[in-house]
């Protein structure tokens, strides 16, 4: 091997190790960077409110640090002459092995020869994995310390400002209501499609807003104010709807949950279907109470048994089982059979009370389902007997699928050759008495007064075709009465979302229920959303249910003392007692006027605070928030209506 | 003669040098590694220091082991350029004609001792600049070569400076190293009293005849240099130019001006003899920085701030040598 051979081997020897040091400093060196890198945005996350998605970000960046130094060392590949130069340094060879390189690659001379003997003499026998050494670094320590820190900083809580925990939860809630009110709207659209296009797309509007809600990082009042808006424009809409006049007796009619969603036919079916089912049950709903309490106490009886001695227990379950089996006969009598009352008496014949009683049990459930059913029964009946017997009375009940069936049986009469002159004489006599109660209905009167001109004029078919015209017009009536239903399901949900945010609680909890005066129709009571509204009925001024109870109804079931409780909330407003420490600009100099219904405003004149200094907020933006606020205020009626219109007038102003 | 017996030679010479001088001078170990390293490279050498250290000894010893002509100029303030150099003067020639002969001056000599040059003015001064740097000199409108080898050694006092010229700038830069000499420690000055105040001289002998001497320096330049190391010198050399990039802070702070590449030409090749006096073949960074403050101290110019506070050039030189990275590419894990 020459000497030149002696040298080179022994600098790529010295390089390859040279590059594994590297590698293993640059290891812990990317350890350290990249545990840095962590350790810094880890701290300021326990302390400042940066998003989640940072520490994520910082792991990768601290990866990336990492492979980065480790992927310098290990790619960057040094040079013969550099590793000469490092071997020089580090065995303190005075320069001998890179001269030699550069040496040798000149022409041959006795210098040459001198250069690269010389340099090979002193690289024999060296040792690179003792030059180079895979020791732990200072870096190596550092790092550790850090990546320590690090994972004891995992332990320490974060901290969080009550003001950013409250503001999160806030618009945690708010996304939690817009999603819940897209979904409640979707699926009002899904079961009961609008007809009109402007309906249709209103309530995907609310939809699409719930969507943006739950998308979207707003504050309450924010999203407050966009709900607001939007009952606002759904309101007006639902009240351009509601001013239709023809509409009237049929939202009238849903108000009172007369019979008037189905035919007379339709129900007639169904009455005769539950009458099939229970028998002679159906008439005899109170007999079934009776029987429920006899049972009732036949249960009782069977449980208190096991006190008594055994022979008067013997001769109680024979009375027992004698009362029950005369239950039983007076059941079968009504076409009932309870299972569960032959299993009952049964047992007890054989002295098992267990099963007797376990008897008992399934025969009351069953009894209480029968009772149901008959009490859903005579529900029936009554709506079948308020059904209008004819055009006239459904007309005027609202009775509009009453009224459209009994014009699709006169047009079918009218159609057929053979009409009798009587037959004819009473659908005249029909058509020309529901011509006053039509006339409510809009084009409906018409039509029915060119049908009944058209009879007396003896033309059956075009009186067919005014008949149809207006079981058409009913239709379409119908249609916008459902538009106008379906538009007042989404203004629920905008007013329970609002509910939802202004009381902080969760949409389940603010589902308000129905309205118990028109039970969901709408009514003047509910203000024609058909929800319920709490406090007692009035003309809009008071509360709304008690906020402790939220916004379900609360059935009173004993005397209640309120004494004891405090509202501040309830207290006097208006003129009242000033504390005595008021400022002075803030005590009333004049007051006029007194508050009546419909009556002037009382209006009080106060001097005023004089608040120094600059305002911090744009006016704008200040009347603004202002007018949100109100507007919300007034859309939960929060402002007695008697100020209802001048708080409006003045905050229209202001924007002015 | 084989480069590898050259070499051996060379060493041996040195050592032979450096014991004949020791006979005479006591001490000075470095001062005496300088002049002949400067001697071998071909330089002239300017020793600086206070009157009494042997300064003049020093030279008068090198000439009595060196077999070369030698001249000794004592420079006064009346010391006129053809004092040194010569001039033509009217000779009558056999046959009774007159003609003007060139007189030859002391300075055609091998070895020249320029003893307290800062006495001359500078104009005399001047007289030493085409001869330090062509190895020539014009009188008459003719040039004439010195014989080589050409040494100057000059010798110059810090103190007593009333009636001196400071040598000007083009002067100093001709000088290959300016040395400084400094005190005797305690044992040597025992010495030099035992060895002039006992009536013994010691016997000099000629060590190194003109031919010789030549070869030497001929070897001396042969010596290989690796790119890295030139370029150490090139750095150290760059950074003594203050106001540029590679400057180093101490340089913008104080030097007015920095060396010349002849300073840079110095290191090297005086890193060279270094080597070869070591038994090495090639220069290291160690040659190089060992020269830096005898090749650098008389080619950097200090500015007022550096005179105000009393900055040195080798408080410069030291810095910089500690600024100045000898491998920037040598990677420390």
């Amino acid at each position: 091997m020459s000497d030149f051979q002696v040298i080179e081997n022994a600098l790529k020897a010295t390089s390859a190790r040279h590059r594994l040091q590297r590698a293993w400093a640059g290891l812990w060196k990317g350890l350290l960077a990249g545990g840095l890198v962590w350790l810094v945005v880890f701290g300021i996350y326990k302390l400042a409110p940066i998003p989640v998605l940072s520490l994520s970000a910082a792991g990768v960046a601290a990866g990336l640090t990492v492979f980065i130094f480790l992927a310098i060392a290990l790619f960057r590949r040094e040079s013969l002459l550099e590793a000469a130069r490092w071997l020089d340094e580090k065995q303190q060879l005075q320069q001998r092995l890179s001269t030699a390189l550069e040496v040798a690659g000149k022409p041959e001379s006795e210098w040459k020869q001198l250069v690269v003997s010389d340099a090979a003499g002193h690289v024999r026998g060296v040792d690179p994995r003792r030059l180079a050494p895979l020791r732990w670094p200072k870096t190596g320590r550092w790092a550790l310390l850090v990546l320590a820190l690090g994972a004891g900083l995992a332990f320490v809580p974060e901290y969080r400002s009550k003001a950013y925990v409250k503001k999160q939860q806030d618009t945690q809630h708010v996304r939690e209501t817009g999603k819940q009110m897209a979904q409640f709207t979707r699926q009002q659209l899904t079961q009961k499609p609008p007809v009109f296009d402007e309906t249709q797309k209103s309530i995907e509007s609310v939809a699409e807003l719930g969507e943006k809600l739950g998308k979207a990082s707003l504050t309450p009042a924010e999203a407050l104010k966009d709900l607001a808006t939007m009952a606002q424009r759904l309101e007006q809409q639902t009240k351009e709807l509601g001013d239709k006049p023809e509409l009237r007796p049929l939202a009238s009619r849903e108000r009172d949950g007369s019979a008037g969603n189905q035919s007379p036919e339709a129900l007639q079916k169904q009455i005769e279907a539950m009458q099939n089912a229970l028998g002679k049950a159906a008439a005899n709903s109170d007999k079934l109470d009776k029987m429920r309490d006899q049972l009732n106490e036949a249960q009782k009886a069977l449980s208190a048994m096991g006190d008594k001695d055994a022979a008067a227990a013997q001769a109680a379950k024979e009375k027992l089982a004698q009362s029950l089996s005369e239950l039983s006969k007076q059941m079968q009598q009504m076409g009932q059979n309870l299972q569960g009352l032959e299993e009952a008496i049964q047992a007890l014949k054989n002295n098992q009370t267990d099963l007797a009683l376990a008897g008992l049990q399934t025969a009351m459930q069953d009894l209480e389902k029968l009772r149901d059913q008959a009490q859903a029964l005579q529900a029936l009946q009554q709506q079948a007997a308020k059904m209008g017997k004819d055009l006239p009375e459904q007309l005027k009940q609202g009775q509009a699928k009453a009224a459209q069936s009994t014009l699709g049986k006169m047009i079918e009469q009218l159609k057929s050759a053979n009409i009798s002159r009587e037959a004819l004489q009473k659908i005249l006599d029909e058509v020309n008495r529901s011509v006053e109660p039509g006339s409510q209905y809009g084009k409906v009167g018409e039509h029915l007064k060119d049908a009944v001109a058209q009879m007396k004029q003896g033309k059956k078919g075009d009186a067919a075709q005014s008949l149809a015209d207006a079981a058409k017009e009913l239709e379409k009536l119908q249609q916008e009465m459902a538009d106008a239903e379906a538009l007042l399901a989404a203004l629920e949900a905008l007013d329970r979302a609002q509910m939802a945010l202004l009381t902080g609680k969760e949409w389940s909890e603010c589902k308000g229920g129905q309205c118990q005066a028109c039970n969901g129709a709408g009514c003047s009571m509910c203000l024609g959303r058909g929800w319920g509204h709490g406090g007692k009925p009035g003309s809009g001024v008071g509360t709304w249910a008690d906020e402790q109870e939220g916004w379900s109804f609360w059935t009173q079931t004993g005397p209640v003392d309120n004494s004891g409780i405090e509202r501040p909330d309830m207290d006097a407003r208006g003129v009242s007692d000033r504390p005595d420490d008021l400022n002075q600009g803030l005590a009333p100099t004049k007051v006029r006027g007194k508050m009546s219904p419909g009556g002037q405003m009382p209006s009080i004149t106060l001097k005023g605070v004089s608040i120094k200094g600059q305002s911090t907020v744009q006016f704008e933006e200040a009347a603004t928030a202002a007018q949100s606020d109100a507007q919300s205020a007034l859309n939960q009626d929060q402002v007695p209506r008697a100020y209802q219109n001048a708080v409006r007038d003045y905050f229209d102003d202001l924007k002015k | 003669m084989k480069t590898e017996e050259q070499i051996a030679a060379f060493r041996q010479t040195y050592a032979a040098l450096r014991s004949e001088i020791g006979k005479t001078i006591v001490g000075h170990d470095s001062i005496v590694d300088g002049t002949l390293i400067a001697l071998l490279a071909g330089g002239h050498v300017l020793l600086e220091g206070v009157p009494g250290l042997g300064k003049t000894l020093l030279v008068r010893t090198l000439s009595e082991v060196l077999d070369l002509s030698f001249n000794r100029i004592q420079f006064t303030p009346d010391l006129m350029p053809a004092d040194i150099l010569g001039t033509n003067i009217v000779m009558e020639v056999p046959g009774g004609r007159r003609e003007f002969q060139f007189q030859k001056g002391p300075i055609f000599a091998h070895l020249l001792l320029a003893d307290e040059i800062n006495r001359a003015t500078p104009k005399t001064q001047s007289a030493l600049l085409e001869a330090m740097q062509e190895h020539s000199v014009t009188a008459g409108g003719e040039i004439r070569r010195l014989e080589e080898p050409f040494f100057v050694m000059a010798t110059q006092n810090p103190i007593d400076q009333e009636g001196t010229y400071p040598l000007p700038e083009a002067q100093l830069d001709r000088f290959f190293f300016k040395l400084l000499v400094g005190y005797p420690s305690g044992a040597e000055l025992t010495e030099v009293l035992t060895r002039t105040t006992e009536g013994t001289k010691p016997s000099i002998s000629k060590v190194l005849e003109r031919e010789k001497l030549l070869e030497l320096m001929a070897l001396v330049r042969q010596v290989p240099v690796a790119s890295h190391v030139k370029d150490y010198a090139v750095r150290l050399v760059m950074a003594t130019h203050s106001k540029t990039e590679n400057a180093a802070p101490i340089a913008n702070q104080y030097l007015r001006f920095g060396s010349s590449p002849r300073g840079a030409q110095t290191l090297v090749l005086a890193g060279k003899v270094r080597a070869l006096v070591q038994g090495r073949f090639n220069v290291s960074f160690d040659d190089v920085h060992a020269m830096a403050p005898a090749a650098l101290r008389h080619r950097l110019i200090l500015n007022f701030e550096a005179d105000a506070e009393g900055i040195t050039t080798d408080h410069i030189i030291t810095h910089i040598l500690k600024e100045v990275p000898r491998d920037a590419a040598v990677e420390k894990v």
